[in-house]
């Protein structure tokens, strides 16, 4: 069995002014509510750890409790960056599986996590081919300093799982060698566990800015008919 | 798997063919839980289930008034204590006295939006917020909530109400995979259609057993296929 660690503490600035993001609608609903739902249909997940933003929790349950999400929920204080909040929330997870999820990938679907928890390997992340082209630049001197390959690099993406014990580790390691990650699949991967990726969905996008909250709302939408 | 069914005005008209029609069949209905208001034809129904009970299904009947708000938020709680769930929900019941806008009681106005409209939408919610989703709902409007007509102002504007209710409910409650279809009779024998008719035939026109046929469709593989913000069905 997993435990969802469903990441939902960072205010989004950008997105909703003064409001955590996760609070802002799409199609009609906060935003973390269709991560919470799809996670609450996969019987493997028998466990949310879901983080909240300071003086957000009561407004968090009544949604959990609204939106009839039946999977126990285990709440912890956001912590003061991501790296904080994984590691306060990583303890409270009962199972040695462990999924990561933010609450900003409105998009994501239970096929995308049960796509995670059927792969036999441990530590698997979702990740996006990219279809353009990047280049290694120096900002300070606007230098195109090389190239890179692109079908060597993937567009990260989330959920993604794995073992407790090397997640647990990789943050250890990053706390003493004061390393900054901004997702765990590649901090999993430098600090030496092996780490597997699958391909996602281009639409599993992660709602950061107004023309995201359209997008998001647009693809929600559902098909249309032809 | 076994499944639940939530059936409200089941005593009479359509609420009691869609009761009898999946109460008979051998099918995964389980469980019915019928809610009406108390009456003879109820007793009759309910004793007939409990004579001749086939396919040992469980009955679990419910005495109670939809214009009660508060009634039907604590009976959602007992539902779901006494059958764990509801799959499929047919919120069938109907309340009308037809009247000219200039005798109107503002009283019967809310008591038909009461009954027709916010009761379905509370059942709804009250589930959901004691941790029920649905396979399917279908709500029984009528083809009164597609066009006005004199004297039927309250009825006619309550169903217009549940027909764009219905359209909300089906794209809000998507995320769980729920159908939602709403339907429209036209000219159907029931009590109800009496009241708004009450010079007309009711053998000439089509019978509660024809809707409850159409909801047994919908609650079938084929109803899977239909995609309808408003089935209409009439003969």
């Amino acid at each position: 069995m997993y435990s969802l660690m469903l990441l939902n503490g960072g205010i989004g600035n950008r997105v909703a002014a003064g409001r955590p993001k996760q609070f802002i609608e799409v199609a009609g609903r906060p935003i973390i509510v269709y991560s919470l739902v799809a996670a609450d249909a996969v019987p493997e997940i028998d466990q949310i750890v879901l983080n909240y933003p300071e003086g957000f929790r009561e407004e968090i349950e009544h949604l959990v409790a609204d939106y009839a999400v039946q999977t126990p929920v285990t709440y912890v204080a956001a912590g003061a960056s991501r790296h904080e909040s994984v590691a306060a929330m990583l303890p409270e997870c009962r199972n040695d599986r462990v999924l990561i999820h933010e609450s900003a990938r409105p998009l994501v679907g239970t096929a995308d996590f049960k796509q995670l928890v059927a792969d036999p390997r441990e530590n698997v992340s979702l990740m996006l081919p990219i279809p353009f082209t990047v280049a290694p630049v120096d900002p300070d001197t606007a230098l195109v300093t090389g190239s890179l390959e692109r079908d060597r690099l993937r567009n990260v993406q989330l959920p993604q799982k794995f073992l407790k014990a090397d997640l647990a580790e990789a943050h250890e390691q990053a706390r003493d060698r004061r390393l900054v990650f901004t997702e765990d699949a590649t901090l999993c991967a430098v600090t030496g566990h092996e780490v597997h990726f699958i391909d996602g969905q281009d639409t599993n996008i992660k709602v950061t800015t107004p023309t995201d909250v359209k997008l998001a709302g647009f693809l929600l939408g559902g098909d249309d008919d032809a | 798997m076994p499944k639940s069914i939530l059936i409200t005005g089941a005593s009479k008209g359509i609420g009691a063919a869609t009761a009898e029609r999946f109460f008979y069949a051998d099918n995964d209905i389980t469980d019915l839980i019928l809610l009406a208001r108390e009456s003879e034809e109820f007793e009759k129904l309910i004793g007939r289930f409990a004579d001749d009970n086939p396919h040992g299904k469980r009955v679990f009947p419910h005495f109670i008034d939809l214009a009660d708000r508060a009634r039907i938020v604590g009976l959602m709680r007992d539902v779901m204590a006494e059958a764990g769930k509801v799959d499929i929900l047919i919120n069938n019941a109907g309340y009308t006295a037809p009247c000219a806008l200039q005798q109107i009681s503002f009283a019967d106005f809310e008591r038909t939006m009461g009954v027709n409209v916010y009761a379905p939408f509370t059942i709804v919610q009250e589930l959901l917020h004691c941790g029920n989703t649905f396979e399917l709902i279908v709500n029984i409007a009528s083809t009164a909530g597609m066009s006005g007509r004199p004297g039927w102002l309250t009825y006619g504007a309550s169903k217009a109400a549940v027909i764009n209710m219905s359209e909300a409910i089906k794209e809000e409650l998507s995320i769980y995979g729920t159908r939602v279809v709403c339907i429209s009779p036209g000219r159907c024998a029931t009590d109800l259609r009496r009241k708004l008719a009450p010079d007309e035939d009711p053998s000439t026109i089509m019978q509660p057993e024809h809707v409850a046929s159409v909801i047994d469709m919908l609650a079938s593989d084929v109803g899977h296929l239909v995609d309808s913000q408003n089935f209409v069905v009439r003969r």
